[in-house]
């Protein structure tokens, strides 16, 4: 289960960092914006990974201790974390030598959305749901 | 007519009096640098304009006319930036540009102090700083320390989060 757990952590992870990257590139090309000195592409693989491999243990966890809302508590709490952590950039103070830093949330702010979304998209294909008989009336 | 061809005689040479004994004028290089700072905030202003005719030799008639362009402030962060153009802090659609016009420079001991009007907000109010000028070949560069009281120019409120005193720091790079 924990094994399981860490693949699709790890799984999550990489295709939240390739889809931050893709969006990096779209922003950067479409906006005229170069945050790569800040949001570095492989800061931001790393991240996403380990962002994945947190939220493996953490699931992992709550569905252990809670049997049978674990995995609401844990999807809840991923997107609750997930939209706290926004602040950052938000409050993020950049080189004062960086053009436009108002445009920085508008870059990174998505991509505090991509391990979650990328974890929920993935979690049915590893863990299937229980089938549940139907019983025709 | 003997005065009027007198007269004319010497105008050539009252010229060349007046061209020599006006100061140079520099041209300002792009790689300025004017930021602030104190201990809750820090930026820069990344634009300004203005003329600066100087001569080590001929302070009498040296002058600076400085502007700043509000607009172009940086504290690196976007929210900041927002809030400091804002009406309550520069109120740049209002008040544009910060602006400083000399009326005396005196050398002192360790360099020279320009004295004059600072227009921060709508506010005139006189301001004396010391600086410095390095001499770099064809060129020089201009550099100034010095601090301000923002809310004796109505900036931000009064009381607020940020430390009344901001420190100016100038680097203006010239070339002849």
């Amino acid at each position: 289960m924990f094994k399981k757990s860490l693949i699709l952590g790890l799984i999550s992870g990489i295709l939240a960092g390739i889809a931050s990257l893709v969006y990096a590139q779209i922003y950067n090309s479409a906006l005229g914006t170069d945050f790569s000195t800040i949001a570095k592409p492989s800061g931001i693989i790393i991240t996403c990974i380990i962002s994945g491999l947190l939220a493996a243990t953490g699931f992992y966890f709550s569905t252990r201790w809670f049997k049978h809302t674990g995995e609401i508590i844990f999807n809840l709490s991923f997107t609750i974390l997930s939209f706290i952590t926004i602040m950052g950039p938000f409050a993020a103070k950049l080189p004062l030598t960086m053009e436009m830093p108002e445009l920085f949330p508008g870059l990174t702010v998505p991509m505090h959305f991509f391990p979650v979304l990328a974890w929920l998209t993935l979690k049915p294909l590893l863990f299937r749901p229980e089938k549940t008989p139907f019983y025709p009336a | 007519m003997k005065k009027l061809s007198l007269f004319l005689a010497t105008l050539p040479a009252l010229a060349a009096v007046f061209a020599f004994t006006s100061a140079q004028v520099w041209t300002i290089k792009e790689t300025y640098s004017i930021q602030f700072s104190n201990s809750d905030v820090n930026g820069i202003f990344k634009k300004f304009t203005g003329s600066i005719d100087f001569d080590e030799a001929n302070l009498a008639t040296s002058k600076f006319n400085i502007s700043i362009d509000v607009a172009s402030i940086n504290t690196g962060n976007g929210l900041q930036n927002k809030h400091a153009k804002g009406e309550e802090w520069f109120d740049a659609a209002k008040y544009p540009y910060i602006k400083y016009t000399s009326s005396k420079i005196e050398k002192t001991a360790t360099g020279f102090k320009v004295s004059g009007q600072l227009e921060m907000k709508g506010v005139k109010k006189d301001l004396s700083f010391p600086f410095t000028f390095v001499k770099n070949g064809n060129g020089g560069t201009f550099n100034a320390e010095f601090s301000v009281n923002k809310n004796e120019y109505k900036v931000g409120k009064s009381g607020d989060s940020v430390g009344e005193i901001i420190k100016l720091k100038i680097s203006i790079p010239v070339k002849k």
